[in-house]
């Protein structure tokens, strides 16, 4: 049986809580690959801006503006992130959330495809159109 | 609201000076989810929000303007304050053997911390200014390191567009899991020659 010093215990300490936590990191990267291998969604978070959610559940992004009874901005892309949304509506970012993951939900099979965008309206509508 | 979110909602609204100021923040030691801001990145250009070349060219000037001021500061700020202590406590000896440790494998260690461990990249600086690793070494391995760093996870942002808070966190997880490997390989070793000492001593 070989005799360690304390320096030496110290070094076998490092090296079993070193071990745990790269184990723990690893498990926690394999689970998360394998979690987004099989859900193609992931949650809609505050930072993301209307276009993202489209372009990331694959619908499209008139039916999210729509859905929060907002003018689609003809000028280039809208950046505004859900967070900023929320506050103008003053909505909580969370009913904001849960809106876009109903009109997401009606926008994909079994339902029927959204089809085409609606004509521009002179004066924008007021919620979810039904 | 997280600070990733928030870092995220900036760059979105912002774009390039949020992408520079994070970056360069980042590289000085202040921690950041700056792999999921450079995946974030990619992903909106691939949408047409930013530019490529931009994005590319400013998150790597920002990378290596704060790897320089890092190394800057342990140099010539760090580096006084060592002496100093080495002196007080007698490890003159200890430091020099360090120092000619950092030499030797110093432009490894930097181009690897760049891209592939990014956990380890401020420790790195720091301990390549305080080694006084030559500056221009340094740069020039800084330079390959980040450009790398950027292309890679801006690339990976690009083409899994739509899945950004998902590569994000896989990402983010995976150079700490590179970290540990790392560090278990140079404990194990430790261990490994403890071993053999007090078998031939036994």
């Amino acid at each position: 049986m070989t005799k360690l010093s304390g320096r030496q215990w110290l070094v076998v300490l490092a090296f079993v809580v070193v071990v745990s936590f790269t184990g723990l990191f690893a498990v926690r990267t394999v689970r998360r690959a394998i979690y987004w291998h099989y859900h193609q969604d992931e949650p809609i978070r505050p930072w993301m801006s209307l276009g993202y959610v489209a372009h990331s559940y694959g619908v499209p992004p008139w039916v999210l503006y729509q859905a929060l009874g907002l003018p689609q901005k003809p000028g280039g892309p809208d950046r505004r992130p859900i967070r900023e949304i929320a506050r103008e509506q003053h909505r909580s970012v969370d009913e904001v959330i849960a809106i876009l993951q109903d009109a997401i939900v009606h926008a994909r099979p079994p339902y029927p495809p959204p089809g085409p965008p609606p004509r521009p309206e002179k004066e924008p509508a007021q919620g979810r159109s039904p | 609201m997280s600070i990733t979110d928030q870092v995220l909602a900036a760059l979105l609204v912002y774009g390039l000076p949020v992408l520079f100021g994070v970056i360069l923040v980042c590289s000085v030691g202040i921690p950041f989810p700056i792999s999921l801001m450079l995946v974030a990145a990619g992903s909106f250009v691939e949408q047409g929000e930013m530019k490529m070349w931009q994005v590319i060219a400013v998150a790597s000037l920002a990378a290596i303007m704060g790897d320089q001021i890092a190394y800057g500061l342990s140099r010539w700020g760090g580096r006084r304050l060592i002496n100093r202590l080495s002196r007080k406590l007698g490890v003159e000896e200890n430091i020099k053997q360090a120092e000619a440790l950092t030499k030797r494998w110093g432009g490894t260690g930097i181009f690897f911390s760049r891209w592939l461990i990014t956990a380890l990249g401020p420790w790195v600086n720091v301990a390549s200014g305080i080694a006084v690793y030559p500056w221009r070494r340094f740069v020039l391995w800084d330079v390959f390191g980040e450009v790398l760093w950027v292309v890679l996870y801006v690339g990976i942002g690009y083409v899994f567009s739509n899945r950004v808070q998902a590569i994000g966190e896989i990402l983010g997880n995976f150079t700490w899991v590179m970290v540990g490997l790392i560090t278990t390989a140079i404990l194990g070793w430790q261990l490994a020659k403890y071993v053999r000492t007090n078998e031939e001593a036994g």
